[in-house]
C-alpha cells in the first residue's frame, strides 16, 4: 500500500486554445497524480502538451475543464491571488533558460522567494547560504547572472526553485541549455536535493539523460499520457520528434 | 534586499533611455523654477511699485467720498491715524482735492487739484521721481504746478508755461491765481495723466479758500506690512471714515495680478508637467515592454500584482526624485541669479500702465514655494504616468509573460 502523500492531483484534465472553430487540443483528458518525494520525468514529443501540462500543474495557467488539485486545493475555483500565494509558499520553478533576474545578483536571486515569503533577513541568510553550499555555489554569491556561466546560473535557479523547500519543483528542460557534463552535475544535485531534502521534482524533459535519473516517467503523446512508470527500454521510441 | 534597491538597478538597464528622460524632467523643473520666479518677481514687484507708487496700501477718507467728492468733505480728528502710523512706523501723507478749470492762451481743460507736501510724498511715495519733463514740486515751489502728461498736451502746456487757473472756493468765492508748470509727469493711470494738477497745500488753501482741509490720508509700509493689517490697525482706532486697502480702491488691478500669477503658474505647470508625464510614461511602457518576459517569471514564483505596480511606480518616482535634484541645483541657481542681478528691460519703453508701474530691472522672486511645486507636481505626475504602465506589468498572464519574445 502506498502511503505517501498526494501533493497533485489530476482527474481528466483538458486544455484547449482558440476559439470557435478553430481549437488546439493541447491536453485531452489527463489523469495523474505526484506523489510526495516522487523525481519524476515527463517526456514526449514536441507539442505532445508537457509544457501545458507542466503550466497547469504549477498553476500557472488554467485547465478547460477538468479537477486540478493541489495539496488539497482545487485550482479551479482559486482566484489569480491565490494562486500566486499558492506559486509562492508550495512550487518551485526552474525554466529552460534560467530566467535569473539580472539586476539581481546570485545570492538575490535566490533569496527573492524567501523575500516574498517575509522571512526574516537571517533566516533567509542562512537557508541561501545553505543550499549555495549544497550546490557549489559559494563564492558566486555577489555576482550578477551575466557573470555567471550557462551551468552556474542554472544551479542559481535551481536554488531560487528549492531554498524555500517547496512541495513540488516543476522543471521545464532545464538540460537544453547546457552541456552534457553540466547536465550530469545538475540532475545529481536534484537528486541529492529529492534524497536528502524530500523535495519532490517533476521534469518536462527530451533528455535521455534525464531519464535515467527519474523514479517514475510519464510519457505524453498527442495531449494523452501514453504511459508510466514505464521501462527505460521504450524511451527512444516515445521521444522521437 | 529592498525593492528601492532592485528598483533603481533597473533604472539603470537602459542607462540612455534613462538619463534622456531624467535630463527631460529635469530641464521641465528647472524652467518651471525660473519662469515661476520670474513671473512672480514681475507681479509682486508691479504691485509694490503699484502701491508705492501713489495709491499707498491703504487710505483713508471720509464715509462715502467717492460717490460726491465735494471740497467739504474732509477728513477731522487725524491724531488717531498719525499715531497708528507712528507706533508701526507706516508712511503717512496727507492730501487736499478739489476741482477747476485751467487754461493756457486759448485752451482750457477740467482739472483735479492735488494739494500735497512734496517733502512726504517724496519721503513715503515714488511718483515724484517718474517726471517726465522739468521738475517735482519742493516745500518752496510756490505758484508752481506739475500737470499729468495727457493734460498738459491737451493744453498745449510745457515747463514755464504759465496757467491760469479758476476755482470756486469753500467759502462761496471765486478763486483764480497765475500759476507756473515746474513739470510733467510720466504715464502713470488714466486719471492722473488727464486731469491731476498738483500744488503745493499752501497754494492749495490759498486757491480754494480753505484752511488744512484734508480729503486723503495714504498710509504706506512699503511691503513692510500686509495692507490688511494696516487697514485693521487703522479700522480700530478710527469711526466715521472709510479705511480701505489699495486691492479695494484698485479691484481690477488686484484682482489682474492675483489671477494673472495661478493662470502664469497653472499654465506652465501643465505645459510642463504634461511634457514631462509623456516622457516618464514612454521610459515606463518601453521599460515594461523589454521587461515582460522577467515580470512573467516573477508572478510564475508568486510575485503579486500589487507588488510589481509597486516597483514600477517606484522606478518612475526614482527617476523623477533623481531628475527633481538636477532640476532644482540648475533652476535654482538661474532663478537666484535672476533675483540677484536681474534682466534689463529698461528697452521696452514705458513702463507703467493702467496704474501698474513695472521695474526696469526685472528680477525673480524665490521662494520655498517656487522651488516645492514643481517637484511635488512632477512626482505626482510620473507616478500617475507610470500607473498605466504598472498597470501592464501587473496584469500580464505569467504563462504568456515568460514566453514572450519582444
Amino acid at each position: 500500500m502506498n502511503t505517501k502523500r498526494e501533493i497533485v492531483s489530476l482527474q481528466n484534465v483538458i486544455k484547449n486554445y482558440g476559439h470557435g472553430e478553430i481549437i488546439t487540443k493541447a491536453l485531452r483528458g489527463i489523469n495523474l497524480k505526484i506523489l510526495a518525494g516522487d523525481f519524476s520525468a515527463m517526456m514526449g514529443p514536441s507539442g505532445c502538451g508537457k509544457s501545458t501540462l507542466l503550466n497547469i500543474i504549477g498553476g500557472l495557467d488554467r485547465a478547460s475543464s477538468g479537477e486540478v488539485i493541489f495539496n488539497g486545493k482545487d485550482f479551479n475555483i482559486l482566484s489569480n491571488k491565490d494562486l500566486s500565494i499558492i506559486r509562492r509558499n508550495n512550487i518551485g520553478f526552474v525554466f529552460q533558460n534560467y530566467n535569473l533576474l539580472p539586476v539581481l545578483t546570485a545570492y538575490e536571486n535566490a533569496e527573492y522567494v524567501l523575500m516574498l515569503q517575509e522571512i526574516p533577513i537571517s533566516q533567509r541568510k542562512e537557508k541561501v547560504m545553505y543550499f549555495f553550499k549544497e550546490m557549489g555555489l559559494e563564492g558566486l554569491e555577489n555576482r550578477f547572472p551575466r557573470e555567471l556561466s550557462g551551468g552556474q546560473q542554472q544551479r542559481v535557479a535551481i536554488a531560487r526553485a528549492v531554498v524555500s523547500e517547496p512541495l513540488l519543483v516543476l522543471a521545464d528542460e532545464i538540460t537544453a541549455n547546457v552541456d552534457s557534463e553540466t547536465a550530469q552535475s545538475l540532475l545529481e544535485l536534484m537528486k541529492k536535493l529529492n534524497k536528502n531534502n524530500k523535495i519532490t521534482f517533476l521534469f518536462s524533459t527530451h533528455d535521455p539523460a534525464v531519464i535515467k535519473f527519474a523514479k517514475k516517467i510519464i510519457i505524453l503523446k498527442d495531449g494523452k499520457i501514453a504511459n508510466e512508470q514505464m521501462s527505460s527500454e521504450n524511451i527512444e521510441k516515445y521521444t522521437q520528434k | 534586499m529592498k525593492i528601492i534597491k532592485v528598483s533603481w538597478r533597473n533604472l539603470w538597464r537602459n542607462p540612455i533611455r534613462t538619463n534622456v528622460t531624467i535630463s527631460a524632467v529635469a530641464i521641465c523643473i528647472a524652467i518651471l523654477i525660473i519662469f515661476q520666479s520670474m513671473i512672480v518677481g514681475l507681479i509682486e514687484k508691479a504691485k509694490f511699485n503699484t502701491t508705492n507708487l501713489i495709491i499707498g496700501e491703504v487710505q483713508i477718507h471720509v464715509e462715502d467720498y467717492f460717490d460726491d467728492r465735494s471740497i467739504y468733505k474732509s477728513l477731522q480728528n487725524i491724531e488717531e491715524i498719525h499715531s497708528v502710523a507712528k507706533e508701526n512706523n507706516i508712511g503717512l501723507v496727507e492730501r487736499s482735492y478739489g476741482f477747476g478749470l485751467i487754461s493756457s492762451g486759448t485752451k482750457s481743460a477740467g482739472t483735479q487739484f492735488w494739494g500735497i507736501n512734496p517733502e512726504s510724498e517724496l519721503q513715503h511715495f515714488d511718483f515724484a521721481n517718474h517726471i517726465d519733463k522739468g521738475n517735482f514740486l519742493t516745500n518752496t515751489s510756490l505758484k508752481k504746478i506739475v500737470l499729468g502728461k495727457k493734460l498738459a498736451s491737451s493744453i498745449a502746456a510745457d515747463i514755464g508755461t504759465e496757467l491760469v487757473v479758476f476755482v470756486q472756493g469753500a467759502d462761496g468765492s471765486l478763486g483764480n491765481e497765475l500759476f507756473y508748470v515746474s513739470g510733467i509727469l510720466k504715464n502713470m493711470a488714466d486719471n492722473i495723466d488727464r486731469g491731476a494738477a498738483m500744488i503745493l497745500r499752501e497754494d492749495f488753501d490759498i486757491l480754494f479758500s480753505t484752511n488744512n482741509l484734508i480729503h486723503e490720508i495714504a498710509l504706506n509700509s512699503k511691503g513692510r506690512l500686509e495692507s490688511e493689517e494696516i487697514q485693521k490697525l487703522v479700522s480700530a482706532k478710527t469711526t466715521g471714515v472709510d479705511v480701505e486697502t489699495w486691492q479695494q480702491l484698485m479691484p481690477t488691478i488686484a484682482m489682474m495680478t492675483e489671477k494673472m500669477i495661478v493662470f502664469m503658474r497653472t499654465l506652465f505647470s501643465l505645459i510642463f508637467g504634461i511634457a514631462a508625464s509623456l516622457g516618464v510614461m514612454n521610459t515606463m511602457i518601453m521599460s515594461t515592454y523589454d521587461r515582460m518576459r522577467e515580470f512573467g517569471i516573477i508572478r510564475a514564483i508568486g510575485t503579486t500584482p500589487w507588488r510589481i505596480l509597486k516597483q514600477v511606480s517606484l522606478e518612475a518616482i526614482l527617476m523623477t526624485i533623481f531628475s527633481s535634484i538636477i532640476g532644482v541645483v540648475v533652476g535654482l541657481s538661474v532663478a537666484l541669479y535672476f533675483q540677484k542681478y536681474g534682466f534689463d528691460v529698461s528697452g521696452s519703453g514705458n513702463m507703467s500702465f493702467g496704474g501698474v508701474v513695472m521695474d526696469p530691472i526685472w528680477r525673480a522672486n524665490v521662494s520655498v514655494g517656487i522651488v516645492f511645486l514643481p517637484v511635488v507636481l512632477m512626482i505626482l505626475v510620473s507616478t500617475v504616468a507610470s500607473i498605466y504602465p504598472a498597470s501592464i506589468a501587473a496584469r500580464i498572464k505569467p504563462v504568456e509573460a515568460i514566453h514572450y519574445k519582444p
